[in-house]
């Protein structure tokens, strides 16, 4: 009965039961009773860098040094029990074969310290000004195949199922009833849409399938967070402790994260306690147990990583040096529509972690992740397509399930007064400036109280036709207009991004 | 990475012969097949439906205003002068009553049905032994924050009605028996299979129409690209009434947008008229509506359109009009 083992696995299975739970429910009423943002400021990696590219003291970091001192009494306990990228690989992991060698032509040594590399490339760049963690990290790129790609395809999938129950059968009754309720609900079915989020998903299969090649590979060589947890366990107070060793090797052969060296000694930043060796060891004398008081703190990760210490002492090093010269921070020009409050554009680009809340949660659906449309570095950030979908009026549910306030929380009124873009009639399209019909079905959906789009009366052939103008001093850009302008394939009133 | 690149490698050289590359020919066409009809079965084409029938219900009086200080007591009060609900609501009837819930706006902003108008309404039908009285609408802007904010499916779920989102997949293609720009247009099943449809709009201003009344109101069970029903919509919304032939209609004209319709948002734009009207005939009570904020209905396109085919009454002198205080 390997107790341990199983103790594991079911942490595991509730903290990724959880992690979907959350997101499910960022959602339009947001009654989930645990905000999403709690997700992401629990990522130490995210949020420090975070708030080092941008040199801001974000509130989350509380919760990020609440993890941090965490892994100095567990160690990387989160890698293996709670993450829920962890859990996947594992479970593709468990695919594999198991009496499938590791790579002996990889060092175990050298593949552990590739992650390194990246948390050092992405310490650099966010002393230098820039976050880009977002990339590998974890937990916001399992957020984002949660809630881009896995929720909306169960969503459509169960709606399709439904629909098609229903209209088949002809179940109109009780059971239609039943998929009213559920739509309705919190959990509810409702179906989103995402552009291009079939990439995100890519990058995740890809993550996944590493783990066929090297047990845990994006774990040990790859994954930034794991790295910066691995530097903190080193002097965790909890250790791997080998009373007896016949020296079988059964446990270094089989311990996912290679963290096992020869004679019962292991690598203690690389060990995410999954138990696993507890139970293979034959002689029963492997356990895990605090370290005794005696042990001075230190003594232990100075023998067993020196290599680890003299690289981050050169990471510090370096990274001071740059810090001294202060931040490099080109302005960006902003050139999608962003959502409502947010932050200048380059403090966007690096305040967003791509978690996806925002896309997620927004009532519309119009937030949609940008691929390449605000450059590069804008990969995977929201923003506003009124074509799929508008801002609604007094709507601010981006705003506050935002980890980083990339995206800053306001309050309704103060929301209903912030610019996001500019309405534009396209003269040569609109049904009452090219063709004299009436239509004006964009200044009857403006939310605007005193309207931002007015109407022009004027007399043609006999008969008054009332043409939209819009009033640049009031239109906030939400894109209603745009979204509802009847006119087809291309719409007659168009919203462009604000640049003041 | 060796295992990988060998197996890769036994893939890529493995030969296949004739029936192998038959065999899976066949697989791959069975499998566009029925992946086919699955998707065919999964996205159903809706019926044709001719519209609900015409009752020809008829009140005490053609008209009923009743103005007084309580939404709900002037629409209890209004419905016992048609001669009660019992006319229009049989035991075991399926009704829908469908108010204006179309704009994200507080009942202040007076953009939507005032709740307590639809919650009276919904009591008096299961008084009179509704089986169900269904409430939905499909709003301009977000349902959910729609329903929520207009106090409407708080207030009519609480007296037990069934308040849902209205499903786009969920409709019927309107068919007309003479030509109408609204042929085949899918139009909510629910509001076409009922055994009573009450139709409850608000009185308020509209950009292009002047006055959002109770035809306009028709436009909540159209599903599809509204927007377009926008042009020549006069004849389109005659004809909507035509399809759905409400049984009795309500207009609230509790709280008035006036100004910077239909959306609103001003209060300042909002007066009270504290009136609710009943009526069996649509345009009648859309008659009545104008005369109340002192506009010719002639400037209103669908009345116009619905006055040119004579279709319901348009005079108000000739008309039984009973005003009474509450």
């Amino acid at each position: 009965m390997k107790k341990l083992v199983l103790l594991r696995r079911i942490s595991q299975a509730l903290f990724l039961g959880l992690f979907v739970y959350i997101l499910w429910s960022t959602t339009y009423p947001l009654g989930g009773g645990i905000s999403p943002r709690i997700l992401f400021n629990l990522d130490p990696a995210l949020m420090i860098f975070t708030a080092v590219s941008e040199r801001l003291l974000l509130p989350g970091l509380v919760f990020a040094f609440l993890m941090i001192g965490a892994t100095f009494i567990l160690g990387r306990f989160f890698c293996g029990w709670v993450c829920p990228l962890g859990t996947v690989i594992d479970a593709f992991g468990s695919l594999r074969k198991k009496n499938a060698r590791d790579l002996s032509w990889l060092n175990n040594r050298r593949l552990k310290n590739i992650k390194y590399v990246f948390l050092g490339i992405f310490f650099l760049l966010a002393v230098a000004g820039f976050q880009a963690v977002w990339v590998m990290d974890p937990v916001v790129t399992a957020a984002r195949v949660v809630s881009l790609n896995v929720i909306p395809a169960v969503t459509f999938a169960a709606d399709r199922g439904f629909v098609w129950l229903i209209q088949r059968f002809g179940l109109y009754g009780g059971f239609y009833d039943f998929y009213r309720g559920l739509k309705a609900g919190v959990l509810g079915v409702r179906i989103v849409f995402f552009a291009n989020a079939l990439i995100t998903f890519i990058y995740f299969l890809v993550i996944g399938f590493l783990s066929l090649v090297v047990a845990r590979l994006w774990c040990r060589a790859l994954c930034p967070l794991g790295a910066l947890y691995s530097l903190v366990a080193l002097f965790s107070r909890l250790e791997r402790k080998v009373d007896a060793c016949n020296g079988c090797g059964l446990c270094r052969r089989n311990c996912r994260m290679g963290a096992i060296r020869e004679e019962g000694d292991y690598d203690k930043g690389e060990c995410v306690l999954c138990m696993d060796c507890v139970y293979d060891c034959p002689t029963g004398k492997t356990r895990f147990a605090f370290k005794g008081a005696a042990v001075p703190a230190l003594a232990a990760p100075a023998a067993g990583s020196k290599g680890m210490t003299r690289r981050s002492f050169l990471w510090l090093m370096a990274s001071s040096f740059l810090s001294l010269g202060g931040r490099w921070a080109p302005a960006a020009r902003r050139r999608v529509i962003r959502p409502p409050g947010a932050v200048e554009e380059a403090g966007f680009l690096n305040t967003c972690v791509r978690c996806g809340n925002c896309m997620k949660v927004c009532v519309t659906n119009g937030l949609q992740p940008v691929m390449l449309e605000s450059g590069w570095q804008g990969l995977w950030t929201p923003r506003l397509v009124p074509e799929i979908g508008y801002c609604e009026y007094n709507c601010t549910l981006c705003g506050q399930v935002c980890p980083t306030g990339a995206i800053p929380r306001l309050s309704r009124e103060a929301k209903k007064q912030v610019r996001m873009g500019l309405a534009r009639v396209d003269r040569s399209l609109c049904l009452a400036w090219a063709h004299n019909e009436p239509c004006i079905v964009c200044e009857e959906h403006c939310p605007v109280a005193d309207k931002a789009i007015k109407l022009d009366i004027v007399r043609v052939h006999g008969r008054d036709v009332s043409r939209p103008v819009v009033d640049r001093a009031l239109c906030i850009g939400c894109g209603i207009c745009q979204n509802k302008c009847p006119v087809s394939p291309e719409r007659a009133i168009r919203v462009e991004a604000f640049v003041p | 990475m060796e295992k990988f690149l060998y197996n890769l490698e036994t893939f890529l050289k493995t030969q296949m012969n004739r029936k192998g590359f038959l065999k899976v020919c066949c697989a791959v066409l069975l499998a566009f097949i029925t992946g086919n009809q699955l998707l065919k079965a999964a996205f159903a084409k809706s019926e044709d439906s001719s519209g609900r029938p015409k009752k020809g219900l008829k009140g005490l009086h053609d008209i009923v205003a009743v103005k007084g200080g309580d939404p709900y007591q002037n629409t209890v009060k209004a419905v016992e002068q048609m001669g009660g609900i019992g006319r229009f609501v049989k035991k075991g009837d399926v009704v829908v009553v469908k108010p204006n819930m179309a704009w994200d706006r507080t009942p202040r902003q007076a953009a939507n049905t005032d709740p307590m108008v639809v919650a009276a309404l919904v009591e008096l039908c299961y008084k009179a032994g509704a089986k169900r009285v269904n409430v939905f609408d499909i709003p301009c802007n977000e349902d959910r924050p729609v329903y929520e904010h207009s106090g409407i499916a708080a207030a009519a779920k609480e007296k037990g009605a069934f308040v849902y989102f209205a499903d786009h997949w969920n409709v019927v293609k309107a068919k007309f028996s003479y030509n109408s720009s609204m042929e085949g247009w899918p139009v909510l099943r629910d509001a076409v299979v009922c055994d009573t449809f009450i139709n409850v709009p608000v009185l308020k201003h509209h950009g292009y129409t002047k006055l959002t009344l109770s035809m306009k109101n028709l436009m909540g069970v159209c599903s599809g690209k509204r927007g377009l029903i926008h042009l020549d919509i006069g004849t389109k919304l005659v004809d909507m009434t035509d399809f759905i032939n409400p049984d009795l209609t309500v207009i609230d004209a509790t709280r008035v947008l006036l100004r910077n319709g239909p959306s609103g948002g001003n209060e300042s734009d909002v007066q009270a008229f504290n009136t609710v009207i009943a009526a069996t005939d649509p345009t009648l009570a859309d008659v009545y509506a104008c005369s109340l904020v002192k506009i010719d209905p002639a400037e209103i396109p669908y009345l116009k359109a619905a006055m040119a085919r004579g279709v319901g009454r348009s005079d108000l002198t000739q008309a039984d009009v009973l005003e009474v205080q509450a």
